[in-house]
């Protein structure tokens, strides 16, 4: 037995009097640790390390070509330069664009649609919703890639359909004509281009608020929506006094992570505009603008104020966010 | 104030056999209607149907002598409490008894003072302005009951309301619901699993079983009187006794029953029993008596519980494979495991049943 139990006399008196020399470790001793540090290295190295040196690249003016001597302190030219940056500031309009127009639907569908499956949906409940969750796990490129063809001017479906519907003709006359086009729209516009990735993460991401939502939906008892009908509430009634207010947490959870993911916005935009951002940077978002910064102009201190300045902006969109949806009592 | 008629109430779930098996009842005005019976036998669904939480797929629900099959849950004049309080947790206690008047249109003041005269009958002024969440066990039941009250109805509903307290809240609770009922006189269907709470609240009950009503009475009438062997089963703690027996000889007016190893033992009434023909002894613990060895229907004693007022004697009859509970009054007996006693039930507190469970009438 190499343990020695703490009651025997020879454990006391070491008590009393501290060893001298160095005890040695033993393995039981040692091995807890090994065995948690890949995790401790993984984050040290993958983790914890560009987050500080990012914070340290952003009060340097760096091209990493040019190695690490070439990298100067600057101060805080870096964020005075990136705020004054007109295209920053229009990356970074087009991402709240982008944000509210993609983000908004997305909980005002994804509400009532989770409603009507847990409601009317009973034995095709899950399909339906797998349907709409389907696009959250498939590869933004292939998604891009679709919805690049759907909005193709001279062989997309949507151009297609649209045209179809303005060319309609009624004894000889175009009733619809004044509402809808005639002629094959060039979705590459810029006019059109923040729509078109607004349409791709709503469609993309309202699958996923559903299941969100659902989840809540199936945790409020059947007994309130039982005792609002005795009390006399009509369903409508009942969304609005009991789904609605039960499904706030849910709703602060699902609209943090839409107000964060929509912030960080890259893959999409990126392989919609192919990397350009679009005609008259239309469509460039402000993570965007950060890896073009990094990766194409090499300025990694500009890029890493960018990061640290979209850092912040989200948390404080998080904070207004906790605000809006705390709990009043 | 309202009555209530059932007429072969049915229902059949989509997916599943037929739960309630056609009911008829009639509920007097002002009566407390206790539906009592084992877990599953289709209290609730019943209850939930009178509601009109659930659709009635057969028969006619009447109340006020109205056919209320069609009518919506809120414009039938009936109140539930359920189970689970079902308290919306959004809102505050006062909120939450208002609901329904505020749904209904009513002026805000109106509400107020409805609901300041529930809280008052139910003591729980003091709680207006809490959230469910920050209410005890015992809190939450009331506001539920008080937010039955604020509306009104015409017939209140309870679904087991009582069993998520604690045994000690139970008891003070079915206190005040008995006060409650007295003092508002409304008509009341209380659905429950618990005896006692059938037997202590009920002005009648309604004993379920797999979808039927086995018997409707008093509670006394039920414990004196069961119609059946899972009538005098289910009502009274610890159950009653059922003994197999055979007739040995059928007189004018006595019986003369084979129990056990023990022949002639004998009831003094008149039975429409052939000699020889099966029957089951029905007898209450309280009214089994123990006397010496070598008297009545031989047994041994096998086990001893001594709750203080009274110790449940269990004992095993010879000459049959069968276990027996003896009630016998005082704490203190010196009896022992394994001895050897004689059991004589009180003759005139004795059921017998048909091999179909049936119960034959005593016969004055
Ligand atoms: N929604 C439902 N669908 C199918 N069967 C049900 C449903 N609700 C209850 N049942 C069945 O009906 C029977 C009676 O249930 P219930 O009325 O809740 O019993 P009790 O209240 O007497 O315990 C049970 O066997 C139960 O399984
Ligand atoms: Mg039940």
């Amino acid at each position: 037995m190499s343990v020695t139990s703490s009651d025997s006399p020879a454990a006391s008196e070491l008590a009393v009097s501290p060893p001298r020399r160095r005890r040695k470790l033993q393995a039981w001793e040692w091995a807890p640790y090994l065995f948690i540090s890949p995790f401790f290295i993984l984050f040290l190295v993958f983790g914890l390390f560009p987050l500080l040196f990012s914070m340290w690249l952003a009060f340097q003016t760096w091209d990493p070509s040019t190695g690490l001597q070439g990298m100067e302190w600057v101060g805080i030219e870096n964020f005075k330069f990136v705020l004054e940056d007109d295209w920053f500031q229009k990356s970074l309009y087009n991402t709240f664009w982008i944000a509210i127009v993609s983000g908004l639907p997305q909980h005002l569908v994804a509400i009532p649609l989770a409603y009507f499956a847990h409601t009317y949906l009973r034995k095709h409940r899950n399909t339906v919703v797998g349907v709409y969750f389907l696009p959250f796990i498939t590869s933004t490129v292939a998604i891009a890639l679709v919805w690049n063809s759907l909005f193709s001017r001279d062989y997309g479906v949507i151009n297609m359909a649209l045209t179809s519907i303005g060319n309609l003709s009624i004894a000889g006359m175009h009733p619809l004509a004044w509402l809808f086009p005639t002629s094959n729209v060039d979705w590459a516009q810029p006019q059109y281009t923040k729509w078109m990735i607004s349409s791709l993460v709503f469609w993309r991401y309202v699958g996923w608020n559903t299941v969100l939502y659902l989840s809540a939906l199936q945790t409020i008892p059947r007994d309130l929506y039982e005792a609002a009908t005795i009390d006399g509430a009509t369903s409508r009634q009942q969304f609005w006094h009991i789904t609605v207010p039960l499904l706030r947490p849910m709703m602060f959870f699902a609209v943090t992570l839409t107000i964060i993911g929509n912030l960080q916005l890259f893959e999409e935009p990126f392989i919609i505009t192919g990397g350009t951002g679009g005609i008259n940077q239309a469509g460039k978002t402000a993570a965007m603008h950060m890896y073009n910064t990094a990766f194409v102009d090499s300025d990694f201190g500009t890029a890493s104020a960018v990061a640290w300045i979209l850092f912040l902006i989200i948390g404080l969109m998080t904070w207004a966010n906790n605000k809006f949806f705390a709990q009043k009592d | 104030m309202a009555t209530l008629h059932l007429r072969n109430i049915e229902k059949t779930y989509e997916s599943g056999p037929q739960v309630i098996k056609g009911i008829n009842l009639d509920v007097a005005d002002g009566e407390f209607m206790v539906f009592v019976g084992p877990s599953g036998c289709g209290k609730s669904t019943l209850l939930r149907m009178i509601a009109g939480l659930e659709d009635i797929t057969g028969g006619d629900l009447l109340i006020d002598g109205k056919r209320a099959n069609d009518v919506q849950p809120s414009e039938r004049g009936i109140a539930m409490v359920f189970q689970s309080y079902a308290l919306y947790p959004h809102m505050s206690v006062g909120e939450n008894m208002g609901f329904a008047l505020k749904l209904a249109g009513k002026p805000k003041a109106e509400v107020d003072v409805a609901v300041g005269r529930a809280a008052e009958i139910l003591q729980i002024t003091h709680l207006l302005d809490r959230k469910p969440k920050a209410l005890s066990g015992g809190q939450r039941q009331r506001v539920a009951i008080g937010r039955a009250i604020v509306r009104k109805p015409k017939v209140f509903l309870f679904d087991e309301p009582l069993s998520n307290l604690d045994a000690a809240l139970r008891v003070q609770m079915r206190i005040e619901l008995s006060k409650l009922h007295e003092e508002l006189g409304t008509t009341m269907i209380y659905v429950t699993h618990d005896q006692v709470e059938a037997m202590t609240l009920g002005t009648r009950i309604a004993v379920f079983n797999h979808g039927v009503i086995e018997q409707v009475g008093r509670p006394l009438d039920l414990y004196q009187e069961p119609a059946n062997q899972f009538v005098g089963g289910f009502l009274g703690s610890p159950k009653m006794n059922f003994i197999q027996c055979a007739v040995t000889e059928r007189r004018a007016d006595s019986i003369a029953l084979k129990v056990g190893c023990a022949s002639g033992f004998e009831l003094p009434r008149s039975v429409a029993a052939d000699a020889g023909s099966a029957l089951t002894l029905g007898v209450r613990p309280e009214h089994l008596e123990l006397t010496r060895a070598g008297d009545g229907i031989a047994a041994r004693v096998d086990l001893l519980e001594h709750l203080g007022d009274s110790t449940i004697v269990y004992a095993a009859i010879d000459g049959a494979d069968q276990i027996v509970t003896i009630k016998t009054q005082g704490g203190r007996t010196a009896l022992r495991a394994g001895e050897a006693i004689g059991l004589r039930p009180q003759a005139g507190a004795c059921h017998l049943f048909r091999p179909d469970g049936r119960a034959i009438a005593a016969q004055a």
